[in-house]
């Protein structure tokens, strides 16, 4: 049963009319007189409030329909059809992407806000807030795109967007590179995700291409051709939301202003690989070959990018990792089959990593746009209201019960357990101690200690409240969202796995109370351990470290960039070289070159009988007369 | 008889070929085509009266009216052709050359 | 009122043209004339394009007079969902060179209204004789625009492409000739009509290597891979007119000869050779978008680009099913937009700063932000992003290439890839990263230049957004060309041996 509803195409219209008015304003007054900021960051901030409204009104006009029913759908017009092919622009909101729109719009809204302090004063404010609109209309088309290929035009804006905004100090050649990476790495995932959709319309999709007509008709799909579906999409899952091998260009993206970081590379754009996989999750279960790969993939990123978290010197990058590590858990959850575990860790995520960067964010701002973590310490003075932020943030992720990240965490690791996957399960534990490490190490050299320089620390003052809000918000948010998904031994229901049940196909593991209370203390522990090694090397004051021996290894991230630019991207450009300055002109155009000069030679050979002289062709034409009478006379006789 | 003529013409016409492929003089290689003209002439006019028919006096007369424009003209030329270089030899005039 | 529309949509600018050529006219009077010309022609395109119906999938306004009745040579024009699409972009893009270029010489815009002419009759004709003859005529005004008003080589560029064009162009006739006497012997009769060719059934080498002559003409006009060596020489160096009109129009009528003339009459060979076909058009694709990256000309690196997207438009037609063919349709004049505006920028840029070479720029965003906006647009739907018209004919051909051979279409999908890599980083060069102090007085565009582009960039983000009104007008006649081929190739059993990824055989 599918409920038409004609307001579900205004929540991505919104913000994307929002990027048109402030794109046009901006492109009008950019050289002359400028718009005041005042009326850049209002207008901003329309589109994405009036949205969260709209995903609010979505959400509880859901939760009033009988829980089978809950599929709410809008067909705006025919997108495009031909022969068998028919793609309505349809929109469709269900319990997944109702809890999507939701925190998407709400994190969004709050980031918005946030932007208005943070960009003050930049000359391209208003192009800011048109991109951040952009890239909000297209993640919500992303979530709300009633199939594949309206998903695949969300997904691509929010690469754009992650391009432009990336690229957003322009001037700066590496962070233009950082952008170009960025699209560039995502284009190669997108690669596997229009194959992905090739294979899938050609297997099921004649019989429509929405996301309830698949599902209807998945079971149809044969084996082979179920298992390339699931890996080419989750090829583009790496690709949006940086796993092995495509994970390389998060951390150079956060070259970009820190709200993006906040919103497109920790929040949301990152997610949507997530989101993807859970939204096809009718296939995924039937094809459990698929489901493991994505698992083993999400879990070695994990692990991976917690290794690399360990070393960074930069906060925002130490988060960045965090980003890619913590997406592996969930893409582990998505991968045993716990979609809701993975989707709720989505969630959580979006509200402690969005509050973990903002903080972060107001310390850069405090110290005038300074990133190395060595160069801060004892900003806990200075700035009290970012550092219980993010210590309330940095709990979260670290898994510390009772908030938020503990739960949803805890949650993928017991699917794993309970599911049979003891080594994931292992691994993940293990992350999760590093996590807590790096983490706290992070907090500690900020915050803690002592100034490392003396001015800066003088000059650092806390951020504006339209900056602090934001974050006291999202702070609450990341204590107790993870109450939405208390399991049993807790004394709670999983509601949020209750309520994401229509729109998965899933099976939860029952492992037994003794499984659930063996993972929660194996996180606990972990946790304990990760953090308490950090306060034994970091509460004190200390200088930055020098890395040696496997430390130096990490330090340079196993020297993973240096190996892709040397297997890739050299070869590439050498073979651009070689085509353009060897094979184009002495391979391909070597024949049509040669026959105008095998003409050219038979006109200088033809040359010499051209003599010029009137007579010397009075003797040819004798010549050529008395062969031909001879000729002639021959045949008569 | 009719032999007679014909060796005539053939003879004049190698004549004429040998003067425009030796001489360099324009005025004479113009010469010597006109001698070519007149074998031919001499050739038609010789079989037409073998075979009673008046074709061939036709031609001759043609051919003249031919060589008379042709004289015109060419005269004109080559007084060009003096005005130009001052001189007739035929070796001067070779822009055709390859 | 009237009715040959067609008609006068090719003898106006043919007739004005050859009339400029020969009267003392100066060069504004001659602009002024050829835009007043190209804007009745874009009246009369976009009532073509209004009022074709499409449903059908039959020709529409056609128009009919025999020329040689012992011969069965015909004047017949007429449109279907096949033409209606290039023949809206030949018709439509032109006034924009008068509006862009004022500066230029009478001969230039003469040669543009002959050539604008000649490319509408070979899109309007339906008897393969009277194609034959604009084919030829459409090339000798790119002949005098490349070698009189071109760069610095336009010399070799100009001879090379007339050269290249023409050896094609007598292989094409040789087999139209064949086809000629082929009819003959088949139904007693001469006749060189369309509908007639088509309803032939050919056998034998001999049909073979008729369609070896047709295929060779149009993939040097394409042009596919081999035959692209005159393409950088002749984009860079002509005028930047002509390369808009060569890589907007002229490289489409190559493809819409495959599919109009190509499928339906030969539709054995071409079902067999399908494969090798599509492969070169994948290897042209990956082999000038990565030799396109190592340009350090600006319009040698777009010429490139545009050889590598001809790659995969053409790649549509071989796949033989209609979500490709559709796909090749509306890639046709998505990218004829996209280039368009392209080139076109590139020339108002080369105007104002007197060089091409990527090294001379730099930060032009904060100098021309309009210009870069558009610049953004068209380059964005050139690499075929979502919501812009690029995307959707990319996708239908990938989709298509899919069914019609799997690792085809893993490379084919390679485009996604390569595209952005020149791209962006040709963008990264000459609008982002500081300033170029040579650009230090660079302005953005006026008021006009800005009016001019502005209709195409909108078109761009429409012809994505909306995509369907104009794949109503292309499907039907798409359907029905390749009905001809499924029926063959059941027949001969030479269908293509593509996955049925239904039952799973991969």
């Amino acid at each position: 049963m599918v409920h038409n509803v004609s307001y579900l195409g205004f929540i991505p219209l919104l913000p994307l009319a929002g990027a048109l008015i402030l794109g046009l304003m901006y492109l009008a007054t950019c050289q002359g007189k400028q718009i005041s900021e005042r009326l850049y960051g209002i207008l901003g901030c329309i589109g994405p409030v009036l949205s969260f409204f709209m995903a609010l009104r979505v959400f509880f006009s859901l939760r009033g329909l009988p829980e089978q029913e809950r599929f709410l759908s809008h067909v705006a017009y025919t997108w495009f059809s031909t022969g068998e092919l028919d793609i309505p622009m349809g929109f469709l909101a269900d319990p997944l992407s109702a809890i999507m729109l939701l925190f998407v719009t709400f994190v969004g809204s709050l980031i918005h806000i946030y932007s208005i302090g943070y960009m003050k004063g930049d000359a391209r404010y208003g192009k800011f807030f048109a991109y951040l609109n952009l890239f909000l209309g297209s993640m919500l088309i992303l979530v709300l795109g009633d199939g594949p290929v309206v998903m695949f035009v969300g997904w691509e804006g929010v690469g754009l967007c992650s391009y432009l905004l990336i690229g957003f100090w322009s001037d700066d050649r590496s962070n233009v590179m950082a952008g170009n990476k960025a699209f560039i790495v995502n284009r190669i995932g997108d690669l596997g995700f229009v194959l992905g959709m090739g294979f899938l319309f050609w297997g099921i999709g004649a019989d429509g291409f929405d996301y309830l007509s698949l599902k209807a008709n998945a079971q149809n799909l044969t084996a082979p051709v179920g298992l390339v579906v699931c890996l080419l999409l989750f090829v583009g899952a790496t690709g949006k939301s940086a796993q092995i091998p495509l994970y390389v260009w998060l951390p150079d993206a956060m070259a970009g202003p820190t709200p993006v970081s906040a919103l497109i590379h920790a929040a949301t754009m990152v997610t949507a690989g997530v989101y993807m996989v859970a939204r096809f999750s009718f296939l995924y279960a039937h094809v459990p070959a698929a489901g493991e790969i994505v698992a083993w993939i999400g879990m070695l990123t994990a692990l991976l990018a917690a290794i690399f978290g360990m070393y960074q010197d930069d906060i925002k990058k130490i988060l960045a990792y965090s980003t890619v590590s913590q997406l592996g858990y969930m893409f582990a959850g998505v991968g045993v089959a716990a979609y809701s575990a993975g989707i709720f860790h989505v969630f959580t995520h979006a509200f402690f990593k969005a509050l973990l960067f903002l903080a972060a964010g107001s310390v850069i701002i405090a110290l005038h746009h300074e990133q190395n973590i060595w160069k801060m310490g004892g900003l806990r003075s200075k700035l009290p209201t970012t550092y219980k932020t993010m210590l309330i943030g940095g709990l979260a992720l670290a898994g510390c019960p009772p908030f938020a990240g503990f739960f949803s965490k805890d949650e993928i690791l017991y699917s794993a357990l309970a599911s049979g996957h003891v080594l994931i399960w292992m691994i993940g534990v293990v992350v999760a101690g590093m996590t807590a490490y790096y983490t706290f190490r992070m907090i500690f050299v900020v915050f803690h200690g002592t100034p490392r320089d003396q001015e800066a620390f003088d000059h650092a003052h806390e951020s504006p409240k339209v900056m602090t809000v934001p974050l006291v918000i999202l702070a609450i948010g990341s204590v107790f969202a993870g109450f939405y998904n208390l399991p049993a031994i807790f004394g709670g229901h999983q509601k949020f796995s209750h309520w994401l049940a229509p729109s998965l196909v899933e099976h939860h593991p029952h492992g037994g109370v003794g499984l659930e209370i063996l993972a929660v203390a194996a996180s606990v522990v972990a946790f304990v351990i990760g953090v308490s090694i950090a306060y034994r090397k970091f509460s004190v004051p200390v200088a930055e470290p020098v890395y040696k021996g496997f430390n130096k290894f990490g330090y340079h991230k196993f020297y993973v960039d240096e190996l892709y630019h040397t297997v890739i991207v050299r070869p590439y450009q050498f073979i651009g070289k070689a085509i353009s300055r060897a094979i184009e002109p002495f391979v391909i155009d070597a024949p049509v070159q040669a026959s105008g000069w095998l003409y050219r030679m038979f006109g200088l050979a033809f040359k010499v009988f051209q003599a010029g002289y009137v007579k010397v062709y009075a003797i040819y034409m004798v010549i050529g007369l008395s062969v031909l009478s001879l000729l002639v006379s021959q045949s008569l006789n | 008889m009719i032999n007679n003529y014909l060796a005539l013409s053939i003879v004049l016409f190698c004549l004429g070929i040998l003067g425009v492929v030796s001489r360099r003089n324009v005025f004479v290689v113009f010469m010597a085509i006109e001698l070519m003209l007149n074998a031919a002439n001499l050739g038609f006019v010789a079989v037409s009266r073998l075979h009673v028919n008046m074709d061939g006096h036709v031609l001759a007369l043609m051919v003249m009216a031919v060589a008379a424009a042709e004289a015109a003209l060419a005269l004109a030329v080559i007084i060009l052709l003096h005005k130009h270089k001052g001189n007739l030899d035929t070796n001067i005039f070779s822009l055709l050359k390859g | 009122m009237f009715e040959n529309y067609l008609s006068i949509m090719i003898f106006v600018p043919i007739l004005t043209g050859l009339a400029l050529l020969l009267l003392p006219v100066s060069r504004e009077a001659a602009r002024a004339l050829g835009l007043a010309v190209s804007v009745i022609v874009v009246l009369l395109g976009l009532k073509v394009f209004v009022a074709y119906d499409g449903a059908s999938g039959g020709f529409e306004f056609t128009e009919h007079a025999v020329v040689n009745e012992s011969l069965g040579i015909a004047y017949s024009l007429g449109v279907d969902g096949i033409s209606i699409l290039v023949l809206a972009a030949a018709a439509l893009l032109f006034p924009m060179v008068y509006l862009l270029f004022a500066t230029r010489a009478k001969g230039y815009y003469a040669n543009l209204l002959i050539v604008q002419g000649a490319m509408i009759g070979a899109l309007a004709a339906t008897d393969m004789v009277l194609f034959y003859v604009f084919w030829e005529v459409m090339l000798l005004p790119i002949f005098f625009m490349i070698g009189l008003y071109g760069g610095p080589r336009r010399f070799p560029a100009a001879i090379k492409i007339t050269i290249y064009t023409i050896a094609g162009s007598l292989l094409m006739l040789a087999s139209l000739i064949y086809l000629g006497i082929a009819y003959h012997d088949q139904s007693g009769q001469w006749s060189f009509a369309m509908e007639n060719l088509s309803a032939m059934s050919l056998a034998g080498p001999t049909a073979t290597l008729a369609f070896i002559g047709f295929m060779i003409a149009f993939a040097i006009k394409i042009p596919l891979f081999p035959f692209h060596t005159w393409l950088p020489d002749a984009y860079t160096e002509a005028p930047t007119a002509t390369t808009f009109v060569l890589s907007a129009v002229m490289a489409k009528i190559g493809v819409y000869g495959v599919i109009r003339f190509v499928v339906p009459v030969f539709d054995e060979s071409f079902a067999r050779y399908a494969l090798i076909l599509a492969c070169s058009g994948v290897v042209g694709m990956m082999y000038c978008g990565i030799a396109a990256l190592a340009q350090k000309d600006m319009k040698r690196m777009l010429a490139f680009s545009s050889a590598s997207h001809m790659g995969i438009i053409a790649l549509g037609i071989f796949c033989m099913n209609v979500q490709a063919l559709t796909g090749t349709l509306y890639q046709i004049v998505a990218h004829a937009t996209s280039t368009g505006v392209i080139f076109l920028m590139l020339g108002i840029i080369e105007e104002r700063t007197d060089t091409r070479t990527i090294d001379d720029f730099g930060g032009m965003a904060a100098k021309a932000p309009v210009l870069a906006f558009f610049f953004a647009v068209a380059m964005l739907a050139s690499v075929g992003l979502p919501g812009t018209s690029g995307f959707i004919g990319e996708f239908l051909i990938i989709l298509g290439a899919v069914k019609f051979n799997p690792l085809i279409a893993l490379f084919a999908g390679t485009t996604l890839i390569i595209g952005v890599c020149y791209m962006l980083w040709l963008f990264q060069r000459v609008f982002f990263e500081t300033t170029n102090p040579r650009l230090e007085h660079f302005r953005d565009l006026t008021a006009v230049e800005m009016l001019t582009l502005l209709p195409i960039v909108i078109l761009i983000i429409v012809m994505g957004v909306f995509p369907q009104p104009f794949i109503k007008k292309i499907e039907p006649s798409a359907q029905q060309q390749l009905a001809a081929i499924s029926t063959t190739t059941h027949i001969a059993g030479t269908a293509q041996a593509g996955p049925n990824l239904k039952t799973g055989e991969l």
